[in-house]
């Protein structure tokens, strides 16, 4: 018997295996090269595309289906501040929900009792823990995001601002899509006057 | 051949050959991490705010003197129209007009405030009065405009019941 390399040996079904068999009908080798290069290309432009649209902010207000944003350019960075949510079907602080669109839009009332003592804790609970950390600096600005339905009538958007303001936030700031650049503003306004 | 280069390689000197291999398995690993930390952080809409202020709120005592320079500008809107006050005087009102989208066409609007910044440089402020039933996409669309055309300030007054 004929000395043979050591490793698998096949059956002599197989001899003429195009995978188990060695040196079958094909001559084409088996190894295929990878092309790096190209795919370093790729990787880096993956790389540079991703970097170009990175965010430091982070995804500061939460999307949901229910609320489609209105749409604008002239817009600021939003920031972390408390949100007030306002779907086609309810108002909404911080997963709590406040009451129910239909409710409110049928009241004559100009505030929101529960959204203004909710608010009023969440600005207790905010100066409680910046005086207990003596940070006198970040004091309390009042500043609240409203991220509303761009189809809720007016009315319902006067009643959570009013009870914004009342509860002590008075800067009041809507949430919208851009569908410009983040340019500061004031570079935005100089454009539009020399035009 | 090397492209007819010398590679060193010939001859009895120890002279290092000139080609460095560049080890690439890193380089790709590092690719492969930063793209799939990039790809879970990216934020895919952008998001921003428009600010605006509650009519009536507190004035600040230094922006009397630039008062005196402007006039009180007001907007009302309704459903099917928006009409502008500037001072005392009230403008013809503007019918509202939609696009093919539903979005509102406000290019008399735009004239007419490109009118008054250019009598008023120094005016800044505008205040709106939407009524009940204005949609909340259609008063958005008016307050940016209204910061684009130079009136970062915009307040928003609950006055048409």
């Amino acid at each position: 018997m004929a000395i043979q390399v050591p490793g698998k040996r096949f059956g002599k079904r197989l001899e003429k295996s195009k995978v188990f068999g060695h040196g079958g009908i094909s001559k084409r080798p088996m190894f295929a090269d990878l092309l790096i290069t190209p795919m370093v290309d790729m990787f880096v432009i993956i790389v540079l595309f991703l970097i170009a649209n990175f965010s430091a902010t982070g995804e500061v207000l939460m999307m949901t289906k229910d609320i489609q944003l209105p749409e604008a350019v002239n817009v600021r960075e939003v920031e972390m501040v408390p949100v007030v949510m306002i779907s086609k079907d309810q108002v909404l602080v911080s997963g709590t929900v406040i009451g129910r669109v239909e409710d409110l839009a049928r009241d004559d009332y100009l505030n929101i009792p529960s959204l203004e003592e909710k608010l009023r804790e969440m600005k207790k609970q905010y100066e409680d823990l910046h005086s207990l950390a003596k940070d006198d600096a970040s004091g309390f600005k009042g500043d609240v995001n409203i991220q509303g339905d761009k189809d809720i009538p007016y009315k319902i958007m006067k009643r959570v601002m009013f009870s914004c303001a009342t509860a002590g936030y008075n800067n009041i700031n809507f949430a919208v899509t851009t569908t410009g650049s983040l340019k500061p503003l004031e570079e935005k306004a100089a454009n539009s006057v020399g035009q | 051949m090397a492209g007819g280069m010398d590679l060193g390689t010939g001859g009895k000197s120890n002279r290092k050959p000139l080609d460095a291999t560049i080890n690439l398995v890193p380089f790709i690993d590092l690719m492969a991490v930063t793209i799939s930390f990039l790809i879970m952080t990216a934020v895919w809409t952008q998001i921003g705010r428009l600010q605006v202020s509650n009519s009536g709120g507190p004035t600040d005592p230094n922006q009397q003197e630039e008062k005196e320079k402007t006039v009180p500008l007001t907007l009302f809107i309704t459903d099917k129209q928006l009409q502008l006050t500037v001072g005392t005087t009230s403008d013809a009102p503007i019918p509202i007009v939609r696009d093919a989208k539903g979005r509102l066409e406000l290019t008399k609007f735009e004239a007419r405030i490109k009118e008054v910044r250019a009598q008023l440089p120094d005016q800044s402020a505008i205040t709106l009065q939407p009524e009940d039933a204005v949609k909340y996409e259609d008063l958005v669309r008016i307050i940016d405009d209204s910061i684009g055309l130079g009136l970062p300030n915009v307040s928003v007054a609950a006055a048409m019941g």
